[in-house]
């Protein structure tokens, strides 16, 4: 069954994480739509929202650990946004796991692909049992 | 809605050409910076330059609809209703106005015009607290929930509100049918003229509300009792229901015995902002009024109250500028003038913005005051 999934990376470690991957012609499932964005403290609910009304099965969020965040305060802010966006889709209706949000080392387009493979997973499982 | 002559004619707006009078009162006319509109010159626009051009008066996406202006006029011009109209039009041809929240609140409800659905809204419901399935009374509780999940940092009451209006109900042995599968009720856009919303919303929360045996139904909501009143019946359908804001189900009920007074010594005086739905709109001022000096508080009332009570300043989530703060800023401040110890409101909107305002760190301590909704201090009583 196929499913949507949009992947929300920062610029740094997942950009980069991706790239890798990319260069490195590793592959990822193509349900898989990346959308860059400077910092993951860009995102809101309201984004997260509207992606799932368009029909995404999960949305998926990529930065920098907190230690890494090239914005000081981005990596915090989204953890916000996160538990947020969180507690609304569950009113929705959603189950958690079709937002998550983790970080991986910057460049590192094995973990990336590693993370990004799981998250895919545990959508199409959810798909599965309906 | 098919054309904005009809709209002109059918709210009597002509009637603003040789007036402007409500200029003065308008909270957004008075506060605005950047151009200048008022109703009279949004009107005189749409008469001489034709539809095209009222789409960028800068009035009719920041109307509040909130009625100030109505109050005051001479000539019963329907001015709220005629911005509807024009925003419905708008609408059609893909105007409309800035949301806020990154259009957080916008999405949710397009999201719940699905039929096919299922939310897991109900976990708010405290233990002890009685529902049923039967009962001849709805409590329909909007959007608390969700508003809960949003704007926790605003340290607001959402669902705490619901779980007092339920104390509340089960006190005066009353326990309501509330719905699984409740929708937004549509009136933010309804009042932003996004009627495919709002219909579908309409449409599964009229079908869900018929679907139970209840002959009434209790809102802690001005704009869903106005929205279920009124806008249902108007544009899709007629439940047949009985409608009411808590705080009139409370004034029609016999209280004594049930509510005790003021044990709360800190808190004496106590002020309170009518929201435009209940007031304006539903023309109820005095029966929160005479709940709180039950309760033993005494009103210090606000300059600005009942019919001329100033708005909290933001409405249906859009728009959101500096004329809302400053409206906002000003309605602190009258607040605290009176020497309240608590503001109270009964809507949990007005909460939200004025809560928000408090919340900026350059006025901070300036605007400081409680605010609390009628429904969790009664209930705080029992
Ligand atoms: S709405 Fe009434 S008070 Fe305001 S300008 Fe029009 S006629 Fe005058
Ligand atoms: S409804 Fe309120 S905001 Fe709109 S024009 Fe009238 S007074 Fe101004």
């Amino acid at each position: 069954m196929d499913s949507k999934i949009i992947l929300f990376t920062c610029n740094w470690n997942a950009y980069s994480g991706l790239e890798a991957a990319g260069t490195e012609r590793m592959s990822y499932s193509p349900m898989v739509y990346p959308i860059r964005l400077s910092c993951l403290g860009r995102i809101t609910p309201g984004i997260i929202l509207k992606a799932f009304e368009k029909g995404a099965d999960g949305v998926y969020l990529l930065g920098c650990s907190e230690s890494e965040c090239h914005y000081q305060t981005g990596s915090h802010q989204v953890e916000e946004v996160y538990l947020e966006s969180q507690n609304l889709l569950t009113l929705l209706g959603y189950g958690k796991n079709q937002l998550q949000l983790d970080f991986i080392p910057t460049g590192d387009g094995a973990s990336f692909v590693e993370k990004v493979e799981n998250f895919v997973n545990g959508i199409q499982d959810l798909q599965s049992d309906k | 809605m098919n054309s904005i002559m009809e709209s002109i004619q059918s709210n009597r707006v002509w009637f603003c050409l040789d007036c402007g009078k409500c200029s003065s009162v308008c909270p957004i006319t008075r506060h605005m910076v950047d151009g200048y509109s008022s109703p009279r010159l949004l009107v005189e626009t749409a008469i001489g330059n034709g539809e095209d051009e009222i789409l960028e008066d800068p009035l009719l996406w920041t109307c509040l609809t909130c009625k100030r202006c109505s109050e005051i006029c001479p000539s019963v011009v329907h001015f709220s209703e005629f911005i509807q109209d024009v925003r419905e039009l708008a609408r059609g041809q893909n105007h409309s106005g800035e949301c806020t929240h990154s259009g957080m609140i916008q999405t949710w409800s397009r999201m719940m015009v699905d039929p096919e659905m299922r939310q897991n809204r109900l976990g708010w419901v405290e233990e002890g607290l009685r529902v049923s399935t039967e009962s001849d009374t709805l409590y329909f509780v909007g959007c608390l929930p969700y508003y809960d999940a949003a704007f926790e940092k605003l340290n607001i009451e959402g669902v705490s509100i619901a779980n007092a209006a339920l104390k509340i109900l089960n006190h005066l042995g009353i326990e309501p049918v509330v719905l699984e599968d409740e929708r937004c009720c549509g009136h933010d856009q309804f009042w932003q003229g996004d009627m495919d919303t709002f219909r579908g919303l309409a449409e599964v929360n009229l079908g869900n509300i018929m679907d139970t045996e209840a002959k009434r139904i209790i809102t802690t909501c001005p704009e869903c009792a106005w929205t279920l009143k009124h806008t249902y019946p108007d544009t899709i359908g007629d439940s047949g229901m009985e409608v009411l804001h808590l705080t009139e189900l409370l004034a029609e009920s016999d209280l004594s015995g049930i509510i005790p007074g003021n044990q709360d010594s800190s808190i004496q005086k106590v002020t309170y902002q009518d929201p435009c739905r209940l007031g304006r709109y539903s023309g109820v001022y005095e029966a929160p009024r005479d709940l709180i000096m039950g309760l033993g508080y005494e009103i210090r009332e606000m300059d600005h109250n009942r019919k001329a009570s100033l708005c909290c300043g933001t409405s249906c989530w859009s728009s959101c500028g500096q004329v809302n703060k400053k409206n906002q800023v000003e309605r602190l401040r009258e607040a605290k003038s009176t020497g309240a110890d608590l503001l109270i409101t009964a809507c949990q909107k007005c909460q939200i913005h004025l809560k928000c305002a408090q919340s900026g760190p350059v006025l901070e301590g300036e605007l400081q005051i409680d605010i609390r909704d009628l429904t969790t201090l009664i209930a705080d009583h029992l």
